[in-house]
């Protein structure tokens, strides 16, 4: 069932899917207790993840749950999409690498500011990004 | 599983394959189907009396009495409700079939007749189909099944009419942003050579490209030496509107001017850190106040040479 809580999944398509991805983890960060420049960081993560599905993949979705563990609660966001995926998840993982003429520091900056990072990708198949920041 | 996306309401792009899962999440199996389509006859005789109790029902309410005014209004709607029920019952849930109740949904949400209305006036008429059938078919068992059949596919039909209602709503504040993005950014002349411009909102790629255009034509008409970036009205940043930034800077600098970022925040400048924009290449000099005297210096610089 968990599938149908569309309030926090949230599809993208465009760039206004970005705006609203960014604004419900902002939105679930604060809930969960994060602190102010860190609900700012994890904005400006999933910023990068959902970007990059509307520049490379077309269309994808993002999941934004509240998780918790003994003691501490955190944000996990899973950002996915079936488009062409990656070839070299290690290049992309580079700073300055891009194949889309920008700055290449999407993944890796989005890697430097969260607490846990892993991203799945088969070629033709898609991306699948998973990042958790904890309060 | 079932998503937001294959609930999406354009059917006409729906496959066979998509239909039939929508179908099966709202359970709805052969036997539903053939119930349903083995009253089909019985349902047309009582499909008219239906009808007829449900206007009584909404037109005794003045919102609804005005929106059917003139009597042909009325009749349409009528004829259309009568058709409704025929597809309802004639057991066909085809592509066609979704199309057509996506069409509903919006005309729906263009009348202005909300999901609270809607599903409420669904349920009068479904309370009003059950006593029918409850009068008319074999024993009441056989009704209460029916009935059962009935409920999924009209609760699959106020899902697909709610998921129309969300993305009728999703365009409209989709064009207003668009519209917003598309307002003139201020470009404003603090004196000659010299050019502010205060970058507000979220900065998209459409909102980014016209905000490159409209500073690159004022350098030119305006003569400018050296361009005030201000972006204190900007809440978040990541690495494509750095790299806008970047490029305006560098398009303007080919332009003959220069330009200098004030205003960042404390939360912008960790976000640009952590991502590992350069901060040096982006040339920001603190508040307003400090990008002036920094333009200042560089105005003068280029008179004394
Ligand atoms: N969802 C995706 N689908 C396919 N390829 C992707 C996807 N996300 C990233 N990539 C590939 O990985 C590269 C690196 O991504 P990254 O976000 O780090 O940089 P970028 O998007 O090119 O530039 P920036 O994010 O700095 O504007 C991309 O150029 C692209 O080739
Ligand atoms: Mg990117």
């Amino acid at each position: 069932m968990a599938d149908l809580r569309s309030s926090l999944r949230v599809t993208i398509a465009r760039d206004a899917d970005v705006v609203a991805a960014r604004q419900r983890g902002r939105a679930v960060a604060a809930e969960v207790g994060l602190s102010r420049p860190d609900q700012a960081l994890l904005a400006t993560a999933i910023s990068e993840l959902a970007r990059n599905v509307v520049n490379y993949a077309g269309r994808g979705e993002a999941l934004i749950e509240a998780v918790s563990q003994v003691g501490r609660r955190g944000v996990l966001v899973t950002v996915s999409d079936n488009g062409p995926g990656i070839d070299n998840i290690e290049a992309a993982l580079s700073d300055g690498f891009s194949t889309g003429g920008s700055l290449g520091l999407g993944l890796p900056g989005a890697r430097r500011i969260v607490d846990e990072f892993d991203i799945e990708s088969k070629p033709g198949e898609g991306v699948r990004v998973r990042i958790l920041k904890w309060a | 599983m079932l998503t937001a996306q294959q609930l999406n309401s354009d059917f006409e792009s729906k496959t066979e394959g998509e239909i039939k899962k929508l179908l099966s999440w709202s359970a709805i199996e052969d036997a539903d189907v053939e119930r349903i389509a083995s009253i089909a006859s019985v349902s047309e005789d009582f499909s008219d009396a239906v009808i007829q109790k449900f206007y009584d029902h909404i037109l005794s309410f003045e919102e609804a009495a005005d929106m059917f005014a003139s009597e042909s209004t009325l009749e349409r709607v009528k004829r259309g409700q009568k058709e409704y029920f025929r597809q309802l019952t004639a057991g066909v849930y085809d592509q066609k079939y979704f199309a057509e109740r996506k069409r509903i949904g919006q005309i729906h949400e263009t009348a202005g007749i909300g999901p609270a209305l809607y599903i409420g006036a669904y349920a009068f008429y479904l309370n009003q189909v059950g006593l029918e059938l409850l009068e008319r078919v074999g024993s009441p068992e056989e009704a209460f099944r029916l009935h059962l059949s009935l409920l999924k596919l009209a609760h699959l039909d106020m899902a697909l009419a709610l998921q129309t209602y969300v993305e009728a709503r999703e365009t409209t504040i989709e064009a207003q942003q668009r519209e917003m993005s598309e307002l003139p950014t201020p470009v404003l002349q603090v004196k000659a050579g010299l050019l502010l411009v205060p970058v507000v909102g979220t900065l998209d790629s459409h909102r980014a490209r016209s905000l490159t255009i409209a500073l690159l034509e004022s350098i030119q008409s305006m003569r400018a030496r050296v361009l005030v970036l201000d972006i204190t009205g900007v809440s978040a940043v990541d690495s494509m509107v750095a790299n806008h930034l970047l490029q305006t800077m560098t398009a303007a600098r080919l332009m003959g001017a220069h330009s200098i970022i004030t205003g960042i925040s404390p939360t912008v400048a960790e976000a640009l850190v952590k991502i590992g924009v350069d901060a040096t290449s982006l040339n920001t000099f603190g508040d307003l106040e400090r990008g002036f005297e920094e333009a200042e210096r560089i105005m003068s610089a280029h008179r004394e040479e």
